[in-house]
């Protein structure tokens, strides 16, 4: 598996990945997924992952792009599909 | 200014396991300058089927020192050694009803000096001979459209089926450099009372060069990268998609796991001679 940017969150991260890509496989590619079955293990990993962001300042300027994304996907993307 | 590059490619492998290697495609032997992979939000849409991925990537990066040339260093700062690290934010969402996988990806940091947008759309090809004919052909008709991927009871024994599918993918970079842009506006704010210390410096050396011929000048650098990279990121793909089809899930993640050994190690997983290069 690819690792983190936050070696702490290695662990926490290989048990979601772990659980995301049975799910991917086995659920949603056939079409039969219900829901997102490894929702819990995420938020353990967003929790880790989202205290080394702000501790590395990276949080505010992820907002930022996201912020851009938004706008852009609005402006641009809308008549897609 | 911008600069667009277009390419269009067949994956010969079924869909969906294109799509599960696109999120397993780093680390691969070609993609040692990344160095970390995050998943930062994930939503799936029951009702759609649809999954939306954004995740974010840090990949050790060199600023190209035709760049650094251009650039002083006041701009530059800390990365005036021209080695530093990049963030990049990829969503993605994938559509299994639809068959196609809408993939976007931009640097975070830069973005003032050149923007780099890389769009990648994967599709499940229309098929050319009606279903109905297919039945004729075979009970794995069915499969044949949807299966690609057999799943042997637990998922670690995913195997991807060699049964002639392909994924067509298209590739579009957008280049586009802003330099000079926000010093203008900064200009106005110094005209209209407020002050900036770096801008006399800043302002002289853009007024020797232009900003325009600044601006074209560092897409077309990007533009020499993009072309220089594109083909490392399809073969890392290809890897990954080679190792499913050997092996599965099991293999893939096992090559993964001696990649990722291998980059920690620093050991160059390429043969000499086919060197790579530190972008894509």
């Amino acid at each position: 598996m690819s690792a983190s940017l936050a070696p702490e969150c290695n662990e926490v991260k290989e048990r979601y990945d772990t659980c995301f890509l049975k799910w991917y496989s086995e659920k949603f590619l056939r079409g039969t997924a219900k829901s997102d079955e490894c929702d819990p293990l995420f938020k353990q990993y967003e929790q880790c992952l989202s205290k080394a962001l702000k501790s590395r300042g990276i949080d505010t300027m992820l907002k930022e792009a996201r912020d851009d994304n938004r706008e852009n996907d609005a402006e641009h993307m809308r008549p897609k599909r | 200014m911008v600069k667009f590059y277009s390419s269009t490619d067949t994956y010969s492998y079924p869909f969906p396991a294109v799509t599960l290697a696109y999120f397993l495609r780093y680390p691969n032997p070609y993609s040692t300058h990344v160095l970390s992979t995050d998943t930062i939000s994930r939503h799936f849409d029951a009702e759609t089927q649809r999954l939306t991925t954004i995740r974010l990537h840090l990949k050790r990066s060199k600023l190209p020192s035709a760049v650094q040339k251009l650039l002083p260093r006041s701009i530059l700062g800390s990365s005036a050694s021209g080695e530093s690290q990049s963030y990049i934010l990829e969503k993605s969402v994938v559509d299994i009803k639809e068959g196609w996988m809408d993939t976007e990806s931009r640097n975070l940091e830069w973005t003032g000096v050149l923007s780099v947008v890389e769009r990648q759309v994967f599709k499940r090809p229309i098929p050319t001979v009606p279903d109905e004919v297919k039945i004729f052909t075979g009970m794995e008709g069915a499969a044949r459209r949807h299966g690609f991927i057999n799943f042997s009871g637990n998922g670690a024994g995913t195997k991807v089926e060699d049964n002639g599918e392909t994924t067509e993918v298209t590739s579009s970079v957008t280049l586009h450099s802003h330099i000079g842009e926000t010093w203008k506006k900064k200009r106005q704010a110094a005209a209209e009372g407020s002050s900036d210390e770096e801008q006399p410096h800043k302002m002289g050396f853009l007024r020797s060069w232009g900003t325009h011929s600044l601006q074209r000048s560092i897409e077309k650098i990007g533009m020499t990268r993009t072309l220089r990279s594109q083909p490392n990121a399809r073969e890392g793909m290809k890897v990954v998609l080679e190792r499913m089809r050997e092996g599965g899930l099991v293999a893939v993640l096992e090559g993964m796991r001696k990649d990722r050994e291998a980059i920690l190690a620093g050991r160059n997983l390429l043969k000499e001679g086919s060197r790579h290069t530190d972008d894509e």
